[in-house]
């Protein structure tokens, strides 16, 4: 025990008597590290924040809009529509629903109160739309049901627009412009904040039906959004959707949807994929990066059993065994390799805080098994790259040592 | 540790009147291949160094000298023959049990020096105490006997580039008597030094000699073999003349 100790001991002194040629060596391992925990971070915080917006799209949430499907089946459909009494039909007869909101998207007005005036993208929706979405009125109301079947001139602004026209809550009951017309605002959404750059608030919200009679083109085109009543009925509710709009469309079994439908889940899974398949992409270069770290300590200690023949001649001679210059020599590529993965990892840690001061730049979010990875992999390749110059200093005769030039 | 040492301190006194044989070779051969060819090194060497002598190995170049020091300092083994060191039969040791006899029974002192450039005196005397296992506390003590032993008690925390070569030279002596060997054994130790201080390390020897200490050089100068009271002369392989000096 005391001898293992001494050989670790003579190991340090080895690497403190080298340490510029140390620092050297470790590089490799370092940028490796460095690079595991920069990019695992920066992915994994690029996961969670896009994950966060997927599941603030909704609770439980679908969409459906129509649209012509792709390749000769698709060209050989009708015409694409979906209509109010589509939606009627849904919100009837799917039992897996439990709300349901038309979508109108028309292209972006300009809205204009007083001198102010400025294009906001705008949207045609109903009631149940805000318990969907999870974006509330958190000052005025919502739309009522007189709203929208009187087709009312009432809408909502998003805080983004509220910020671009310089108005505060206490423009809800004052009338503003939208496309010419004048409308009552009754309400404002609460702040969604913005998703890599782009902000959720720039938005204004009328009835579907105002929308619909100012836009009467979207009349058989729209989309709507629906929830179901549990996480494990959106499967079913999906199914009732798809089922009751092909019955109503007349579709053969031969023939494609003519619309789409996707749930948040779908989104949210293929998302995963994704980020899945970077991470794995990511993995590999970095495998890639720390066998060059690994090769590189095992080329500077090869040369450093060339270099210090004599000395490992000596300490043969003066009772060290086979396994006591091994020791030393595994000690020093392993200590090297664990100080490499230790640098990596506090410079991953300062680039992450450097990246994140950017401020269109996610949260980085660095995970345990990402620093555990670091060490791990580094004292791994350590023991792999430094067991062959090891074993050489190891196994030399004392005799050729001692005499080598 | 301490009991171990008690015990040895009267065994090595007792034995310095010169019977107890320290190294014992009984037809000793080396045979080792070199390209197509075999080389014999050695043809059969018999040779008895009782404790307390001071002997000379002389020889000229591929007279097989370098090959019997080998052995002798348990480098390497012979093909065949029986070597028994301080009364063992090391001739078939493996490889880590003869590391143990050469950390334990033998001490080295080379042409070269052979410190450790970058530690200091007393580092470089401790080296073997760190292979047999021995504490800090007693490390240090030992190493800074032997230092006081070969007259560097000024000089432990010097490292040998602040040294000159007989300072390194005593160094190595030190280090050499550092585990109190059965056998001090010395290639060309005056090889590197000019003739002054060649003569004060040979002085050293006689020294250490005098206080009981079974001593084996190997060299080829006959001014060093001429103060060593025994001379062994080999030649080819073989031992051609063993004589006392008057």
């Amino acid at each position: 025990m005391r001898v293992a100790l001494a050989n670790i001991w003579n190991a340090f002194e080895q690497l403190w008597a080298h340490r510029f040629r140390s620092l050297l060596t470790v590089l490799g391992i370092v940028i490796a590290v460095t690079s595991t925990i920069t990019v695992v971070g920066v992915v994994q915080g690029f996961t969670r924040y896009v994950s966060e917006f997927l599941q603030g799209l909704g609770t439980n949430a679908m969409w459906v809009w129509p649209e012509r499907p792709g390749g000769e089946a698709g060209k050989r459909l009708g015409r694409i529509t979906l209509d109010e009494r589509d939606v009627a039909a849904i919100e009837d007869g799917c039992p897996a629903l439990r709300r349901i909101s038309p979508l109108v998207k028309p292209p972006d007005v300009l809205i204009q109160y007083g001198r102010d005036e400025l294009r906001v993208p705008i949207e045609g929706a109903s009631a149940p739309y805000h318990a969907i979405r999870n974006f509330r009125v958190d000052f005025g109301r919502s739309f009522s049901i007189v709203d929208v079947e009187e087709r009312h001139h009432v809408c909502i602004l998003g805080r983004e627009v509220l910020r671009k026209l310089n108005l505060d809550e206490g423009v809800v009951g004052r009338t503003i412009l939208l496309a010419g017309r004048r409308f009552d605002v009754i309400g404002v959404l609460e702040e969604k904040g913005s998703f890599f750059g782009n902000s959720q608030d720039n938005l204004v919200l009328i009835p579907y039906t105002m929308a619909l009679k100012m836009y009467p083109a979207l009349l058989r085109k729209i989309a709507m959004t629906a929830q179901a009543t549990s996480e494990e009925a959106v499967p079913e509710a999906r199914a009732q959707i798809v089922n009751l709009l092909r019955r109503r469309h007349r579709l053969d079994a031969y023939q494609p949807n003519d619309f789409n439908i996707v749930t948040q889940d779908e989104i949210l899974a293929a998302f995963n994929r994704l980020s899945l398949v970077a991470t794995a992409v990511l993995a590999g270069i970095v495998g890639v990066s720390l066998l060059v770290g690994g090769i590189g300590i095992m080329n500077v200690m090869l040369v450093s059993v060339t270099e210090r023949t004599r000395e490992i001649g000596l300490r043969k001679a003066v009772g060290a065994r086979r396994r006591d210059i091994l020791l030393q020599f595994l000690i020093e590529a392993v200590f090297l390799s664990l100080l490499g993965g230790m640098l990596g990892i506090g410079l991953g840690y300062a680039l992450s805080a450097v990246a994140s001061l950017h401020p269109q730049m996610v949260n980085v979010v660095i995970p345990w098994w990402a620093v555990a990875l670091g060490f791990g992999i580094s004292t791994c390749t350590g023991v792999v790259f430094g067991l062959v110059p090891a074993i050489k200093a190891a196994l030399l005769n004392p005799i050729d040592a001692l005499r080598h030039e | 540790m301490l009991a171990r040492e008690a015990s040895d301190e009267p065994t090595r006194r007792s034995a310095a009147d010169g019977s107890a044989p320290v190294i014992l070779l009984e037809g000793i051969t080396k045979v080792y291949p070199m390209g197509e060819e075999t080389v014999h090194a050695l043809r059969g060497v018999d040779l008895t160094i009782r404790s307390n002598e001071l002997a000379a190995i002389m020889g000229p170049s591929g007279s097989g000298k370098s090959t019997l020091m080998n052995i002798i300092g348990c480098l390497d083994v012979p093909t065949s023959g029986r070597y028994c060191l301080n009364g063992r039969d090391v001739a078939r040791l493996s490889q880590s049990e003869l590391a143990r006899v050469r950390g334990r029974g033998i001490g080295f002192v080379f042409q070269t020096f052979e410190l450790l450039a970058r530690q200091s005196a007393l580092r470089n005397v401790e080296l073997p105490l760190i292979y047999s296992g021995a504490s800090a506390f007693e490390r240090r003590r030992r190493a800074t006997e032997s230092l006081a032993r070969v007259g560097l008690a000024d000089r432990m925390g010097h490292r040998p580039n602040q040294m000159s070569g007989g300072q390194r030279q005593r160094v190595a002596i030190a280090r050499a008597l550092v585990q109190r060997p059965a056998l001090l054994l010395a290639d060309e130790p005056t090889g590197n030094l000019d003739t002054q201080t060649g003569d004060e390390i040979l002085g050293l020897f006689a020294d250490l000699h005098r206080d009981g200490q079974t001593i084996v050089i190997v060299t080829h100068e006959p001014d060093v073999a001429a103060r060593c009271r025994r001379v062994v002369r080999l030649r080819d392989g073989r031992v051609e003349s063993d004589e006392e000096n008057a």
